[in-house]
């Protein structure tokens, strides 16, 4: 306990240093990684409050941004997009009945009644206050499970780097909504696609039909911001009809005594289980919030009331979601393995900066990690702190026309994909990955699970044929070292308990219930 | 109304009829990315050569599973990829979910895809031979499909026009700076919107212009030029 609070200690010192910067010609001495952790909530809350912007693309818009930063206060900002964005989603949800950001969708069930019956104010402290307890929670649980996994992950070895690999995809399979085989296709198509360009054993230039932009690969934040950028803004246009803006007045923000009781168990009980499957690959804070609004409507007395204005169907997923947020950092930060969308970005950002991830950043780099998991604790005090008196300031931007708001988006996108490497070239590959995207929507392909193949696709081949070089071609290899062959067990039960046909029809009744 | 071309051409057809059309060609779509990855990868065979002639794929080296070649990787993929997605396209005719018919409501369909993608590629192609640069085919392409679509594939609007404006931006920045690509990409764009009113999206174009010019030109230092390059006298640089 003494050395995590010596290393909480290390990364709060990071977090509030002194720096001398240069912003626009004026050299200053500022808190520098503080005011970027401040930035990255507000913006967070902002894209989370509107409904068309996600986490996703908003980091992908931003990576080419933090080129200029020095790498904690780049990573500091880009975490608080995340968790601030599961914050601002929940105003969104309650206020207008459309889910800001898709970790959401489940806080309008309950949410937006709680608005109707005029207990707005409520709903809203309600999940300030369930997140605000939920990522405390989830800064300790980081800190604590984060350097012994990373302890045991500075004994993996190829294999057992493959096999995990294929159990984050199985289980990003698993979790995806709609049919699994779509699911595993999807993943077996985002592999092959991060395949193109040149093969770093031989050298041969790979997929690339002579485009020598194809060289180093295809860039993943173009990848992300076809595939849920421009597609997300595609699908919103057809869909006709007018959003209309909870015109009710907030007010009695504090929730009741009575409340209170409800709540607190609920909190607890989604934070617990939104740090569970934050940590698992192909987790984070969409699975949590649904598995934590499932949880609470069998367990909870009032199940009665889920639907029509339950407090703890805001609470609990509110509390997940943000929890789950948090610890899918886990797996990027000890096994350098994104377990997501937005955890593979963040990937992109340490490697922009030059820090390749994986157990050894710890150890090698204190003050970036625990500079960042003590950037978490402050962002959350700040959110909660700014979050609730800036409420009225949200509602007036949720009044915005979404006529207004795609174009300004469609042209931050097309900026940040031209800057990165000043080519028309990757906006070519958006829109071509915007067109697939599309398609993949309408045929009811998901498109998660793709990017995280996507990611993996290099790294898995790499290790591939490492494990197959030691065990001189051996395929057996990946069964005889206990670790890689744990990972392969727990695969194999996962795909085969989702094929047992009373669990295949559970699963696809909880996915069509959460989509009405 | 919605205009909507469905994609399923045995509509009605005896016992092969396609019950879930979106099983159907998400099954054509892995098979066919699947084979195309195979097929580079691997290469054509031999005994094919005298027959593609110049067509022929020479594809990667295979290798040992000891020592694995480029190709090796990406042919199981592709292999596995194309088998599932053989599974799906053949669920297209046995599921239906629950006896209720599924559809598939695309805006365009598998000709109007062709179009629009051979538009692009035509004048990719051949556009040097009218005097095109690459940034003047590009534009011009995605001019002619975004007219296309407004003439004949109305609720088509917001796909094409998007990404025609994505394109529109990308390969206008050079030449007309990010004042003329920025007009290009927000009035493009609006049009493939439900209303279009000129002095809303005017001053959304003025105000975003000014902004972007503010944080990307001055706060970020992007290297964009800012004025079309036909203008000499830029007031910024």
């Amino acid at each position: 306990m003494e050395g995590i609070l010596g290393n909480l200690g290390i990364g709060f010192v990071e977090v509030f240093k002194l720096q001398a910067v240069t912003i626009a010609g004026v050299s200053m001495t500022l808190p520098f990684n503080i005011l970027m952790c401040l930035i990255g909530v507000m913006l967070g809350t902002l894209i989370g409050v509107l409904p068309g912007v996600g986490p996703v693309a908003t980091i992908a818009m931003l990576l080419p941004v933090t080129f200029n930063l020095n790498p904690i206060a780049a990573l500091i900002m880009l975490a608080g997009i995340y968790y601030g964005a599961q914050y601002g989603g929940s105003t969104s949800a309650i206020l207008v009945n459309l889910p800001g950001e898709s970790a959401s969708v489940v806080t309008c069930l309950d949410g937006y009644q709680m608005a109707r019956r005029g207990r707005a104010g409520p709903a809203l402290a309600t999940a300030a206050i369930g997140s605000f307890v939920a990522g405390c929670v989830a800064t300790l649980v980081v800190a604590l499970f984060a350097p012994p996994l990373a302890e045991v992950a500075l004994k993996f070895g190829p294999s057992e780097y493959f096999s995990l690999m294929v159990l984050g995809l199985v289980a990003a399979t698993v979790l995806a909504h709609g049919s699994l085989v779509k699911a595993i296709a999807m993943v077996l198509f985002g592999l092959l696609l991060g395949l193109i360009g040149t093969d770093v054993n031989s050298g041969v230039l790979r997929f690339a039909f002579g485009v020598s932009e194809l060289a180093d690969g295809i860039g993943f934040t173009t990848v992300a911001m076809g595939m849920f950028g421009l597609a997300e803004i595609i699908a919103n246009l057809e869909q006709k009809g007018e959003r209309e803006v909870f015109t009710g007045k907030v007010t009695h923000l504090m929730p009741t005594r009575e409340d209170f009781k409800r709540i607190w168990a609920p909190i607890l009980r989604g934070t617990a289980l939104g740090s569970m499957l934050g940590i698992l690959p192909g987790g984070g804070a969409l699975l949590s919030s649904f598995g934590a609004y499932t949880l609470e409507k069998k367990i909870s007395k009032n199940s009665h009331e889920f639907g029509k204005g339950a407090i703890e169907g805001v609470a609990a997923p509110e509390s997940a979601n943000n929890a789950g947020a948090q610890t899918s950092f886990i797996p990027l930060l000890t096994l350098g393995i994104p377990g997501n969308a937005v955890m593979a970005l963040m990937l992109g950002a340490m490697m922009i900066q030059g820090i390749a991830p994986g157990p050894q950043v710890m150890t090698e780099r204190p003050q970036l990690f625990w500079g960042m998991i003590a950037s978490m604790w402050v962002g959350n005090l700040m959110l909660v702190v700014l979050n609730l008196p800036l409420i009225g300031m949200w509602i007036k931007l949720l009044t915005v026309p979404y006529r207004i708001l795609y174009p300004s988006i469609l042209l931050f996108m097309c900026v940040g994909v031209y800057s990165l490497s000043n080519n028309p070239f990757d906006v070519l590959l958006m829109a071509l990955f915007g067109l697939l995207g599309y398609i993949c929507v309408k045929l009811e392909c998901e498109p998660a699970p793709m990017i995280l193949g996507f990611i993996l696709g290099p790294l898995m081949e790499e290790n591939l044929r490492r494990a197959m070089l030691l065990s001189r071609g051996d395929p057996l290899v990946f069964f005889q070292k206990p670790i890689s062959a744990g990972f392969l067990v727990v695969s194999i039960i996962l795909l085969v308990i989702v094929m047992l046909p009373n669990i295949r029809k559970k699963r696809e009744e909880v996915f069509v219930e959460e989509a009405t | 109304m919605l205009h909507s071309a469905r994609l399923d051409p045995e509509e009605g057809g005896g016992a092969m009829t396609i019950r879930n059309p979106r099983d159907f060609w998400a099954g054509v779509m892995f098979v066919a990315f699947g084979l195309a990855f195979v097929l580079i990868a691997a290469g054509t065979p031999a005994f094919l050569d005298p027959v593609l002639g110049a067509l022929k794929v020479p594809g990667y080296q295979i290798g040992s599973a000891v020592r694995m070649g480029p190709a090796y990787f990406p042919i199981v993929l592709g292999g596995l990829l194309a088998t599932l997605g053989a599974v799906i396209l053949a669920r297209g005719f046995v599921s239906g979910r629950s006896g209720e018919e599924v559809r598939l409501t695309l805006p365009f369909n598998l000709l109007d895809l062709v179009i629009g993608l051979g538009t692009f590629a035509l004048l990719l192609a051949y556009g040097d031979r009218v005097g095109l640069s690459l940034d003047g085919a590009m534009l011009a392409a995605a001019v002619v499909v975004s007219l296309l679509a407004v003439r004949w594939r109305p609720s088509a609007k917001p796909l094409v026009l998007i990404l025609a404006g994505c394109l529109a931006f990308g390969y206008t920045l050079k030449p007309l700076g990010l004042v003329g690509a920025s007009l290009l990409l927000i009035f493009i764009s609006a049009l493939g919107g439900h209303e279009f009113k000129w002095r809303e999206v005017a001053i959304l174009f003025v105000v975003l212009v000014v902004f972007s010019v503010l944080v990307f030109v001055k706060g970020l230092t992007l290297p964009f030029p800012v004025c079309p390059g036909f203008i000499d006298n830029c007031p910024i640089r």
